[in-house]
C-alpha cells in the first residue's frame, strides 16, 4: 500500500469521527459564540445585540448567585473527592481479604444514571423517612433538613458527588501500582514512618494521575447539573442554583439562548482559566518524569 | 524516560506492560466487507420492518401531526376529540403525539421549520410565539375573526391574543380555588370553607397538629402546599403582578406594590405563626406526592388547600369516599364581594405553528376543537370550567366536578386575575419561587419583593425593546 493510499484509508477511518465532531463540536460551539452576541429564542432570527448580553450578566442576581454557588460547590466537591478518592484508593492497595469486591462496590456508582441516583439520594436526604435522619435520631439528635434548608443543600450535594469517585480510584489506584516497591521499602529501611512514606515516595511518584484527576475533577464539578435539577431544582431560596443550571433555564425555558450561549461561553472560559492555572501548578509540583 | 515495572509480588495481578505488540489475529476472526454491509443491510431492513412503527393513515387522507402535552386520562380524553374528528370528515387525519416540555420543543421544531401541525401550548407561550410570528394568527382563517370576540370568556380572551390579534384557540382552562376536607372543618365547628383570609389563619391555626417532638403532623392551610404557584397570593388581595400598558404608557410589573406586599407579609406571617423552619420541612415532605393516592389534601396531610378543577378527578380516582368542598380563595373581610370572586385563571391553548405542512386542514381541525362540544367535552373529561363565554344549559348538570360552579364563577368574575402578558414571565415567575422560599424562612418582604421587581422589570423593558428592534428591521 501506498503512503498516499495509507494515508487517504488513514482519513477515511477517521472521518466518522471527525465529521462528528464537526457538525456537533466545531459548528454548535462557534454558533453559540455568535449567538451569544445576539438576541435568539430559536424561533425567529438573531438579533445583533453586541456585549448586551454580557452586560447584562452584571444586573443579573441569578447569575451572581449561581456563579457564587458553582465555586463553593467546585471548591468543595474537587477537595472532597480528592481526599476521598485518595484514601480509597491506598485502602484498596493495602492486603485486606475481600478488596476485589470492595473495589466492584466503589466503582459501581458510576455505571448509576445520574437521575437515578439522584433521586436514590433524596430519599437517603429525606428529612422524615431518610436513612440519615433516622440515624440521627437514634443517637438522639435532631434531624437535618438536608435538601431544603439553605445552610445544608448545597454541601449535601456536594457529600452526594463523592460517592461517584469510582473513575478517580481507579486512575489512582493504576498509578499506585507503578510505583516502585523497592523505593518505599527503602525509606522504610531508612526509618521513615508510613505517613512520611506517603508524603515524601508515594505522592510524588503518583502525582501526574493526581493532577490528572484534579482537572477532571474541576471540570466536572464546575459543571454540575443534573443533580441540582433533580434533587433541589435550584432551591430553597437559589441555595443550590448552579451556573449550567442557569444556562440550561435560559436557553429552553426562557427562550433566552442568546443569554444562554454568553453564559454557556463565559463557562467555557472559566473552566478553560481554571484548567490552565492546575496544569501551570502541575508543571511547578509535580514530577511528570518516572523515578 | 521509562522505569522498567517491577515484577509483580506473589498474589498480585499481572501488571499492565507498556509493551504494544499485536496480538496474532485468530483464524477466521475477520468478517469480510460483504459479510459487514450484509449485516448493516439486514439490520436496516429489519428495523423498516418491524411493525407497530407508524400508525396507519387511511388512504387519501391528509396527515395531521398534532403535539400535545397531556398524557393519561387528560390525553385519553383529547384522542377521543381527534377520534371524532378523524370520523368527522375524510379528508385528513390527525395523530396526536404526546409531547413533554412542549415549549422547548415546539421552539426547536418550529425554528428547525419542521414543526407539527397543530401544537397545544400554555397560556403564558402565546406572546414568546406571536412576537415571534411562530404562530399563525386565526385571523388569517376563513371565520377566524368568530372566535376573535367574544367567544372566549373575557379573561381567556385576554390570554389567547396578543396585540389584538388571535393567536390560540383555548384547549380547557383553569381557576384556582380553595379545596376544604368537609370532616376537617367540622372538627373546628365549621361546615363551610373560609371566606376570608382572617376566618382561613384562625382556622387553620386550630387545624394544626404536631407530634411529640413539636414536627407538624397535620395542617389546617399552608401557601406552600403545592409551591405551584408562588406567584397567586396577590391575586387574593386584589393586586395585579403587572401593570399592563395603555396608549404610550408601556407595561410595568408591579410585584413590590403594595397588594403584593401584604399578600407576601401574609405568607410571611403564616410561616412565622407555624414556625418558619418547620412548616418548610413539612411541606417539602409532600413534594413527591402531589396528585398521588398521598397527596397532601387527598390523605389528610392539609385540611384546605389551593388547587385547581383537575383536584376532583384524582380524589374520585384515590379517594372516593373524601368528603369535600370548594370555595373561592378566602379574601381580605374588607374586600369580599361574592359577586367578584377573586382567584387566577390559566388556560391550556392550541395553535397552529408557523411553516406547518398543513396549515389549512391544521385550522380544520382547530376549528373543530374550539367549537362548544368539543370543548365541553374536554372540560367535563378534565373536571374543568369551560373556557367559552357562554356554556349549553346542560354543562353543569351532570359535571364531574361536584364544584365546577365555583370554578366557572371565579373563571367568569370580572375580578379574575390572568399571568402577566409578556415574554418576561417565565424568568420573573422563577424568581418569584426563590422570593417566596427567602419570605417563607423570614427575609425582608419589601427587599426581596424589589429585588424581583428590579430584575423582572429589566427583563421587561429588554424584551419590549428587541421586539421593538426587530419590527423595526421587519
Amino acid at each position: 500500500m501506498s503512503r498516499a493510499t495509507e494515508h487517504r484509508a488513514g482519513w477515511i477511518w477517521a472521518s466518522p469521527f471527525l465529521v462528528g465532531a464537526v457538525v456537533f463540536l466545531a459548528v454548535p460551539v462557534g454558533l453559540a459564540l455568535y449567538t451569544g452576541f445576539t438576541d435568539y429564542a430559536l424561533i425567529e432570527s438573531p438579533l445583533w445585540i453586541g456585549l448586551d448580553n454580557y452586560r447584562e450578566m452584571g444586573d443579573d442576581p441569578v447569575f451572581w448567585q449561581s456563579i457564587r454557588n458553582t465555586a463553593v460547590y467546585t471548591a468543595a466537591a474537587v477537595a472532597l473527592n480528592f481526599l476521598v478518592s485518595l484514601g480509597l484508593a491506598l485502602l484498596l492497595e493495602q492486603r485486606l481479604r475481600g478488596r476485589e469486591v470492595v473495589r466492584a462496590v466503589v466503582f459501581a456508582p458510576v455505571l448509576v444514571p445520574i437521575v437515578a441516583s439522584a433521586i436514590g439520594w433524596m430519599w437517603l436526604y429525606h428529612q422524615e423517612f431518610g436513612l440519615f435522619n433516622v440515624v440521627l435520631r437514634r443517637l438522639g439528635l435532631s434531624g437535618v433538613d438536608f435538601l431544603g434548608d439553605g445552610r445544608f443543600a448545597l454541601m449535601s450535594l456536594v457529600v452526594m458527588g463523592a460517592w461517584v469517585v469510582g473513575s478517580q480510584v481507579l486512575v489512582l489506584t493504576a498509578a499506585l501500582r507503578g510505583v516502585p516497591r523497592e523505593l518505599i521499602e527503602a525509606a522504610g529501611l531508612d526509618g521513615a514512618s508510613a505517613i512520611w512514606r506517603l508524603r515524601a515516595v508515594v505522592l510524588p511518584a503518583i502525582g501526574p494521575a493526581l493532577m490528572f484527576n484534579l482537572i477532571v475533577s474541576i471540570i466536572w464539578a464546575a459543571q454540575v447539573f443534573a443533580a441540582p435539577l433533580v434533587m433541589t431544582r435550584g432551591g430553597p431560596a437559589g441555595a443550590t442554583q448552579v451556573f449550567t443550571m442557569s444556562i440550561f433555564q435560559n436557553a429552553f425555558q426562557y427562550g433566552r439562548m442568546g443569554y444562554a450561549s454568553a453564559l454557556a461561553w463565559l463557562q467555557f472560559l472559566v473552566i478553560l482559566g481554571l484548567t490552565a492555572i492546575a496544569l501551570r501548578l502541575g508543571r511547578r509540583f509535580v514530577q511528570t518524569e518516572a523515578v | 524516560m521509562c522505569a522498567a515495572l517491577p515484577a509483580p509480588a506473589a498474589g498480585e495481578e499481572p501488571r499492565p506492560t507498556l509493551d504494544a505488540s499485536p496480538e496474532p489475529t485468530a483464524p477466521g476472526a475477520s468478517v469480510s466487507r460483504r459479510v459487514a454491509l450484509g449485516l448493516l443491510g439486514a439490520a436496516g431492513a429489519a428495523a423498516l420492518l418491524t411493525p407497530g412503527r407508524r400508525r396507519t393513515v387511511p388512504a387519501g387522507r391528509v396527515h395531521l401531526r398534532y403535539w400535545e402535552k397531556w398524557t393519561g386520562a387528560e390525553g385519553e380524553a383529547v384522542q377521543r376529540i381527534v377520534d371524532r374528528f378523524n370520523a368527522s370528515q375524510d379528508r385528513s387525519w390527525v395523530e396526536r403525539v404526546p409531547v413533554a416540555e412542549i415549549f422547548s420543543k415546539a421552539m426547536v421544531a418550529i425554528g428547525g421549520g419542521d414543526p407539527p401541525d397543530v401544537v397545544g401550548l400554555f397560556s403564558w407561550n402565546v406572546p414568546y410565539f406571536a412576537e415571534a410570528r411562530a404562530l399563525m394568527p386565526f385571523d388569517d382563517f376563513p371565520g377566524g375573526a368568530e372566535l376573535a370576540s367574544g367567544y372566549y370568556a373575557p379573561a381567556i380572551e385576554r390570554l389567547l391574543q396578543h396585540e389584538g390579534r388571535l393567536w390560540c384557540g383555548a384547549n380547557t382552562c383553569y381557576s384556582l380555588v380553595l379545596y376544604a376536607n368537609r370532616a376537617r372543618l367540622a372538627q373546628v365547628g365549621l361546615d363551610a370553607p373560609p371566606a376570608t383570609i382572617e376566618e382561613l389563619d384562625a382556622v387553620s391555626e386550630r387545624l394544626v397538629e404536631r407530634g411529640a417532638d413539636g414536627r407538624i403532623t397535620r395542617a389546617g392551610f399552608l401557601q406552600n402546599i403545592p409551591l405551584w404557584w408562588p406567584y397567586v397570593w396577590p391575586s387574593l388581595f386584589g393586586a395585579e403582578l403587572m401593570e399592563p400598558g395603555h396608549g404610550e404608557r408601556p407595561p410595568r410589573m408591579s410585584l413590590a406594590s403594595e397588594g403584593c406586599r401584604r399578600a407576601y407579609q401574609w405568607v410571611s406571617d403564616t410561616a412565622e405563626r407555624h414556625g418558619r423552619a418547620a412548616s418548610r420541612s413539612f411541606g417539602l415532605s409532600w413534594e413527591r406526592t402531589m396528585l398521588s393516592a398521598a397527596d397532601p389534601f387527598l390523605s389528610g396531610g392539609v385540611a384546605m388547600t389551593v388547587q385547581g378543577p383537575w383536584m376532583a378527578n384524582f380524589a374520585r380516582q384515590f379517594t372516593p369516599n373524601l368528603d369535600y368542598v370548594a370555595a373561592p380563595v378566602p379574601v381580605p373581610a374588607a374586600d369580599l364581594d361574592p359577586a367578584r370572586p377573586r382567584g387566577l385563571l390559566e388556560c391550556d391553548t392550541i395553535g397552529i405553528p408557523r411553516g406547518c405542512p398543513h396549515p389549512e386542514e391544521a385550522w380544520e381541525f382547530v376549528r373543530f376543537t374550539q367549537t362548544r362540544e368539543s370543548q365541553e367535552e374536554l372540560a367535563r373529561a378534565h373536571c374543568k370550567p369551560s373556557p367559552l363565554a357562554t356554556t349549553s344549559p346542560d354543562f353543569l348538570v351532570g359535571h364531574p366536578n361536584p364544584f365546577v360552579a365555583v370554578h366557572e364563577a371565579v373563571a367568569k368574575s370580572p375580578a379574575v386575575s390572568v399571568l402577566p402578558e409578556t415574554r418576561a414571565w417565565k424568568a420573573t415567575s422563577d424568581l418569584m419561587v426563590q422570593a417566596f422560599d427567602a419570605i417563607w424562612m423570614g427575609a425582608d418582604v419589601g427587599t426581596e419583593l424589589e429585588r424581583v421587581q428590579t430584575r423582572a422589570q429589566g427583563l421587561l423593558e429588554a424584551a419590549r425593546e428587541r421586539y421593538r428592534a426587530r419590527r423595526e428591521r421587519v
